[in-house]
């Protein structure tokens, strides 16, 4: 039996839909259909200039635009040769890793939404979240849609106040509620017998289907763009790449939360050591002069490798670019996580896999 | 044993049902619709509920919160409103969505161009709040705004905001943005004097 589950769902985060081969109640194959959502976001940035670019690169994942603002700058400055100053390149991981906590934070709740614990969990994770997209309204002056980063620093340094605002969560009131959410969730017994040894995904098939991210480190690859080709000043930090072994929605949940917890000890080190100084090299300009060649920049997006390919021809806008959108390539591995599951059980593996729609469709 | 981490897990809700009530009495009526239990509610050693009742309470907005753009003027002897703009044309080429439309002046006599706005059209429901424009007019006339309660029914006739619709006074940005109005007068009374110095220098 063959049936459609979405576009129109709850459970598909967006719009997208997944059409199940069924033998009873059991997966034979499964695919997914997406490109509901396309809006065109390559070719509308073929037409832009460089910096228009920016604002529409937080529309891509939604929960993380600050990551999605440093993956593009730091395409960009690659190939306009230029460096950001010391204290916009702390600024810059602080906003990344608050990010992650943020992505992380909407994917457990979400996760338990998915297995049908109904609204309360998502709820204290959204109240973190709350707290944080305060601190990027402050800073930046819109809580999803960033818009933060500039071809060389950040737009403009920190308000007064925020600084605190985010000692006393990293400090204060994030471990403790980390660990409040650990306890209320992790040794749940419906949550372990509804996740243990689902959706498997071994480290052979996770690296064939080219996963990166949480989905790639809960199969047992410790790989961390982060560490595996530092970027900014992330080799200045301690910290360690979270890795678990089994593979399956139990793990990856896991791993999330190790994740946030290594951010969190990013985010200590990144407030003892913030210099004062400049936040952008030069002038602010509108119109950005890159030279002509190619560049590619990654960063260890919330969701897995977020890079930017772009080719400029020394026009105002990119001859070409392009976007590796970690969520739309882990999402090649539904179909080998779901076979041989239940039916009930691949909203859950959608959700663990965590994928925005804005970013899949493009 | 079996169930136990179900407990303790619902604990944790008990927990934070139970604060709230603890806190509705301890704090008493000031806790909802005033300021200080709004504020109270926002930070983050909150206890309890954490809800605004929107639209009845209103979550405060920071600095640097940006909404739909507006057009600065100063205000002259007669109340005449002295845009800041003078036309240049670049925030209307920064703007990502391509959403802001001015036609330009001309001196009737000599066909001329004035460095001022005859008609000035932002269309709101293709703005994305980006703030671009703002960032990069080299004026500082344009600047984005904090009002964010502006749903209508009408989108054509009510939704493409013209120059009387997006004008707002000097001291209504200096209201809403104290810290980036301060900087900014710093900036240009120092060019201004920076300018005067410069003059008898040259004569
Ligand atoms: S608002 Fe500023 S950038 Fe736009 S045309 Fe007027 S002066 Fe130029
Ligand atoms: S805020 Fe952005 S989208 Fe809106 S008018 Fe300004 S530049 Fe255009």
């Amino acid at each position: 039996m063959i049936v459609n589950l979405g576009p129109q769902h709850p459970s598909t985060h967006g719009v997208f839909r997944m059409v199940v081969v069924l033998d009873g109640e059991t997966i034979v194959d499964l695919k997914p259909v997406f490109g509901y959502l396309h809006r065109n976001h390559e070719k509308i940035g073929e037409r832009c200039t460089w910096l228009q670019i920016m604002p529409f690169t937080d529309r891509l994942d939604y929960i993380s635009s600050m990551s999605n603002n440093f993956g593009y700058a730091l395409a960009v400055e690659r190939l306009m040769g230029i460096k950001p100053p010391e204290r916009a390149e702390y600024i810059r991981v602080m906003m990344a890793e608050l990010t992650r906590i943020v992505s992380h934070l909407v994917s457990i709740g979400f996760l338990l939404n998915d297995l049908g614990a109904y609204f309360t969990p998502v709820l204290y994770a959204l109240e973190e979240r709350e707290l944080i997209l305060d601190i990027f309204e402050a800073v930046s002056g819109s809580r999803m849609m960033c818009n933060y980063f500039r071809f060389g620093g950040v737009a403009r340094d920190l308000p007064e106040g925020v600084l605190e605002k985010v000692k006393d969560l990293v400090f204060e009131r994030l471990p403790r509620k980390i660990d409040e959410l650990d306890r209320y969730l992790t040794r749940n017994e419906i949550v372990r017998v509804r996740t243990e040894g689902v959706g498997v995904l071994t480290a052979e098939q996770a690296i064939a289907l080219s996963a990166t991210g949480p989905v790639l480190r809960a199969s047992g690859v410790p790989y961390d763009i982060r560490r595996a080709d530092p970027y900014s000043i992330y080799d200045r930090f301690e910290f360690d790449v979270a890795v678990r072994y089994h593979g399956d929605v139990y793990d990856r949940y896991l791993l999330r939360l190790d994740e946030i917890r290594q951010s969190i000890r990013i985010l200590k080190q990144v407030l003892k050591d913030l210099p004062e100084g400049p936040v952008q090299v030069g002038k602010p300009q509108w119109q950005v002069r890159v030279p002509a060649g190619e560049s590619y920049g990654r960063v260890e997006g919330p969701k897995g490798e977020l890079g930017y390919y772009i080719v400029s021809n020394g026009k105002p806008n990119p001859w070409r670019y392009h976007v590796r959108a970690p969520s739309f390539i882990n999402l090649t591995s539904l179909a080998q996580m779901a076979r041989g599951g239940k039916v009930a059980d691949v909203v859950v593996i959608l959700g663990s896999i965590d994928i925005v729609l804005g970013e899949v469709d493009r | 044993m079996n169930g136990l981490g179900i407990i303790r897990g619902l604990w944790v809700t008990f927990k934070h049902f139970i604060l709230t009530y603890i806190e509705d009495i301890r704090a008493g009526k000031k806790r909802y619709y005033t300021q200080e239990g709004i504020l109270a509610r926002t930070r983050s050693d909150v206890r309890g509920a954490f809800t605004i009742q929107y639209p009845e309470e209103k979550y405060p907005v920071p600095e640097e919160f940006r909404y739909i753009p507006f057009l600065v003027y100063e205000e002259g002897e007669n109340r005449e409103k002295n845009y800041r703009c003078t036309s240049c044309g670049i925030c209307a080429k920064v703007c990502p969505p391509q959403c802001i439309w001015i036609v330009r002046t001309t001196d009737p006599n000599t066909g001329k161009p004035i460095p001022a706005p005859a008609e000035f059209y932002i269309d709101v429901d293709i703005c994305m709040n980006c703030g671009l424009c703002a960032e990069y007019c080299p004026f500082d006339a344009i600047k984005m705004d904090h009002d964010y309660e502006i749903a209508s029914y009408n989108r054509f006739a009510d939704h493409i905001f013209n120059k009387e619709r997006l004008g707002k006074p000097l001291s209504y940005y200096a209201q809403i943005r104290p810290q980036n109005f301060a900087r900014e007068e710093a900036a240009r009374k120092a060019e201004l004097e920076a300018k005067a110095a410069r003059k008898p220098a040259a004569t």
